[in-house]
């Protein structure tokens, strides 16, 4: 039985309460997450990852428009080898299917293997009410299932519990009492209580990973060595499966077991994969041979092949790693991130096979960081698939109040321009000399007071524009480049200062700057909303606000950097000016960095101890990851810190959203950079500059949060 | 005269680092006649309800795994049921990556052939409590690859 899902976020606010008071599931999954990913490096070093994974994308891609070729194929190639191929519609169709099936041939007691799609169509409770006795014999799934629980991750169904915990059940169901602190004991606990299960049974029920249509065969992937035992004693062998497994080749499973296993366990390859084609001998079966049935669950795959963005979700492996990369999985643990499916690819599926509503008010909570992208066995782009849910509920269902405000203020930048004056106003009788508002009644903002929130600037950037003006790059009499600046709203309005720091790096660096004033939101904000035809309509004014000869166009923003390069392709299609547009941005340190390059007779090197944020989108999104590092040695001391590339917590709206898993990553990475010694921590986005500015000042640490750029500027040797 | 070797010792010394990473005990032996004879000394030291003795098709460096036919049931079970099995692998089997095995996996599986092949890479294994890895939890305990070379 899955636990239960929810369906408000009132409800999904009360259970990740719990979850983020679960001190045993916490402390599990942050190490885990620290360990999968160390162990996960080392074993992709001797393989080319990203190679493989384009692989597997382009065979799951063509799998999905192929999908009744491969189906009729597998389907012929297994029944020549006397195996029976079903093919169900739905969840309701498979648990008929196979129930039948255990009619027809007497089955009483059935054991099985690990099977996802079996937790898909809630099958395990659909047999058991035919008086039928079910076993799940994987570990992991045995304790579950013990518990009446549904598995909280794909790879490690039960990894929300403690070893206490699972004695307990042993003690429950072998009566004996059991050694709470040996695991290898309790390991072998199931192994003597499962055998004589394994002899009994007359039906084992497994998964497969991969139908392959040339010969017919599936290939199972397991470490226990159980789903062998399943799919040999007994006499009737049923394998249940999605469409999305099918694949044309045996050569396409091979490429995908040199990623599979990697990512999900850090294996080169699971204790065992079995590849079995065709109904073989069996000596418990009344005709010799096997009764061999594979069952090939549709239920939304079809349809999604379709689609031409959701098409993606048949490159999944079913690897587990987009949760086991996910901060937010980290926190709350699977069973708050995903119905029966855990992780990015959960919430998808939750949507796609599942119910609409528990799906609304899951994909909420994703904070766009862009992990589990990072790391797909098949590259799936999951956070523009969650993006795209979430939109679309918003244009079913209509969209919130929120995001219909912003979507109308923002579509005219006038009017968006004066609300945020409007903001600054009605904020300034609170804010403190220092910038943060630290004296609005609490109330306002329920559990926003997590950090500090900065105040709007007195003048926004665009207000100071004539003065800085006068002094760019002119006294340095030719300029070196020519670049065009785009601010974004957060650096406009709250940081202006992250900006006129940039200026005084560019004046003595000799850069000519211009800043054209049509410019507006980059459409970010609007696009995480859901608010697609408005965010293209932004698109285009940034456009053609930045038509001019330039030879960059340069953000301080990370986020604005991503959606402006990445983003507009995907809101305008084949535009060639925006094209020309997003192949001139720069984030701020590349330029500097790379392009323009900063020698010691600009800046000095001072010893101050530096640690380094990496924005989500700048270190995923864009992929740059040297150039801060290297922009920090040059004018300070880089202090390392743990887990340099986690999320910050912020995440635009997530923040509002979800403020007490904002929080909770907030505090963590603020942890991680104390614990380096740093006096200092830098990034590249005032997004995150925001979160961990204002929480630094809220926890009272001795730490100066800034951008990059003013670092630099604080180290330019005319300053100094 | 010497005869030089029927196989690759770079591929051959892959596969015994990565089968003992897996923790699967690799002993080479010259031939074999070797080979029998130790496997039988070591069915006999435990007997047949705890150990299996199976001869391996093919082996894979990148993995250190071995690939076994194993349609009938009977071999099937002596990978699956003893605390021990014991696989005898030519060192000329043993192909250098996962891809390279495709040819013998499509010989066992065209022209409408029935066929049960089995990738085994060290003992059966679990980290389903606390993350803890286990050795053995349904399959073997340990896994012995007697390697011959001749
Ligand atoms: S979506 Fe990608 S990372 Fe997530 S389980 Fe599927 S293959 Fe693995």
């Amino acid at each position: 039985m899955p636990h239960e899902s929810p369906r408000s976020a009132r409800a999904y606010h009360r259970q990740i309460e719990e979850a983020l008071n679960d001190s045993f599931q916490r402390r599990t999954l942050d190490k885990f997450a620290v360990e999968y990913r160390a162990s996960r490096d080392k074993v992709f070093e001797e393989v080319d990852g990203r190679e493989l994974i384009r692989r597997i994308a382009d065979v799951k891609d063509a799998a999905a428009q192929h999908i009744e070729e491969l189906y009729a194929q597998f389907k012929t190639e297994a029944e020549k080898r006397g195996v029976v191929v079903h093919r169900a519609a739905d969840a309701a169709e498979a648990r008929e299917i196979i129930a039948k099936i255990a009619a027809e041939n007497g089955v009483k007691s059935i054991v099985k293997s690990k099977c996802m799609t079996s937790e898909e169509i809630g099958l395990n409770a659909h047999l058991r009410a035919q008086g039928l006795d079910v076993c799940e014999t994987d570990l992991g799934e045995w304790i579950i299932q013990l518990r009446n629980e549904g598995p909280s991750h794909m790879v490690l169904p039960a990894i929300h519990l403690s070893r206490q915990q699972v004695a307990e059940d042993f003690e429950r169901v072998t009566g004996e009492k059991q050694d709470r602190e040996d695991v290898q004991r309790l390991v072998k606990v199931a192994r003597r209580e499962l055998r004589p299960k394994f002899e009994a049974a007359d039906m084992g029920i497994s998964g497969a990973n991969f139908c392959i249509a040339e010969t017919g065969s599936i290939a199972i992937v397991t470490n226990e060595g159980n789903g062998r035992l399943v799919n040999t004693l007994p006499r009737v062998h049923v394998a249940l499966t999605g469409l999305d497994k099918l694949v044309p080749k045996i050569d396409d499973a091979l490429t995908a077991l040199q990623v599979l296993p990697r990512n999900a366990t850090s294996q080169r390859l699971t204790s065992y994969v079995t590849f079995i084609d065709g109904a073989g001998p069996c000596a418990k079966s009344p005709t010799g041979r096997k009764m061999l049935h594979i069952v090939l669950l549709d239920n939304g795959r079809t349809k999604a092949a379709k689609d031409p963005l959701f098409s993606q979700v048949f490159r999944c492996v079913r690897c587990g790693a987009c949760a086991n990369v996910c901060p937010v999985f980290r926190l709350v643990g699977g069973h708050r991130m995903g119905h029966v499916y855990i992780g990015a690819i959960g919430l998808v599926l939750t949507y796609l096979f599942h119910d609409r509503q528990i799906a609304k008010t899951l994909c909420q909570n994703c904070i766009g960081c862009g992990s589990c992208k990072d790391i797909c066995s098949g590259g799936i782009d999951l956070p523009a698939l969650i993006q795209e849910i979430r939109a679309r509920f918003g244009r079913e269902d209509g969209s919130p109040l929120p995001a219909k405000l912003a979507s109308l203020a923002m579509k005219n930048r006038k009017l968006f321009h004066t609300l945020l004056r409007f903001a600054n106003f009605s904020h300034r009788p609170f804010a403190g000399s220092d910038g943060f508002v630290r004296h609005l009644p609490m109330v306002l903002f329920g559990k926003q007071g997590f950090k500090s929130l900065p105040s709007l600037a007195k003048k926004p950037f665009r207000d100071m524009w004539p003065e800085l003006q006068k002094g760019a790059g002119q006294d340095a009499g030719k300029p070196k480049l020519k670049i065009a600046l785009f601010a974004g709203c957060a650096q406009d309005f709250a940081y202006p200062q992250q900006l006129v720091a940039a200026m005084k790096v560019f004046a003595a660096a000799g850069v000519e700057v211009s800043f054209p004033m049509e410019q507006t939101c980059c459409g970010l904000p609007l696009t995480m909303l859901g608010e697609s035809k408005t965010a293209a309509d932004v698109a285009r004014q940034n456009v053609a606000a930045f038509a001019g000869e330039y030879d960059a166009i340069v953000t301080l923003c990370a986020s604005c950097a991503s959606h402006l390069k990445h983003g507009y392709a995907r809101l305008l299609g084949d535009d060639a000016a925006a094209a020309a547009f997003s192949a001139k941005v720069m984030d701020f340190s590349s330029f500097v960095h790379d392009k323009l390059g900063l020698d010691s007779a600009v800046v000095a090197h001072g010893n101050e101890k530096v640690a380094y944020h990496a924005s989500c989108h700048l270190c995923r999104e864009l992929g740059v990851k040297e150039a801060p590092r290297a922009l920090i040695r040059q004018v300070a001391e880089y202090v390392p810190s743990a887990e340099e590339e986690s999320c910050c917590g912020f995440g635009g709206t997530f923040s509002a959203k979800f403020p007490e898993i904002s929080a909770e990553l907030m505090r963590k990475k603020l942890a991680h950079v104390t614990e380096s010694g740093a006096k200092r921590l830098v990034l590249d986005c005032p997004g995150c500059a925001m979160q961990l500015k204002g929480g630094a000042d809220k926890l009272g640490l001795d730490l100066k949060v800034t951008h990059i750029s003013e670092l630099l500027a604080d180290n330019l040797r005319d300053a100094k | 005269m010497e005869k030089s070797p029927s196989f690759d010792e770079g591929t051959v010394a892959r596969f015994v680092e990565r089968a003992e990473a897996v923790a699967t005990k690799v002993t080479r032996v010259a031939d074999g006649a070797a080979a029998e004879k130790l496997a039988a000394e070591m069915l006999a030291a435990e007997g047949s309800e705890h150990v299996g003795v199976v001869r391996v098709a093919k082996g894979i460096a990148d993995t250190g795994t071995c690939v076994v036919v194993t349609d009938d049931e009977e071999t099937r079970l002596k990978t699956m049921l003893p605390e021990t099995t014991v696989f005898i692998l030519k060192a000329e089997d043993i192909v250098p990556h996962l891809a390279d095995i495709a040819p013998f996996l499509r010989s066992r599986q065209a022209d409408g052939r029935v066929s049960y092949t089995s990738f085994i890479s060290g003992p059966s294994r679990t980290a389903d409590i606390e993350r803890v890895s286990a050795i053995g939890v349904h399959g073997p305990l340990a896994v012995h690859v007697i390697l011959q070379e001749g």
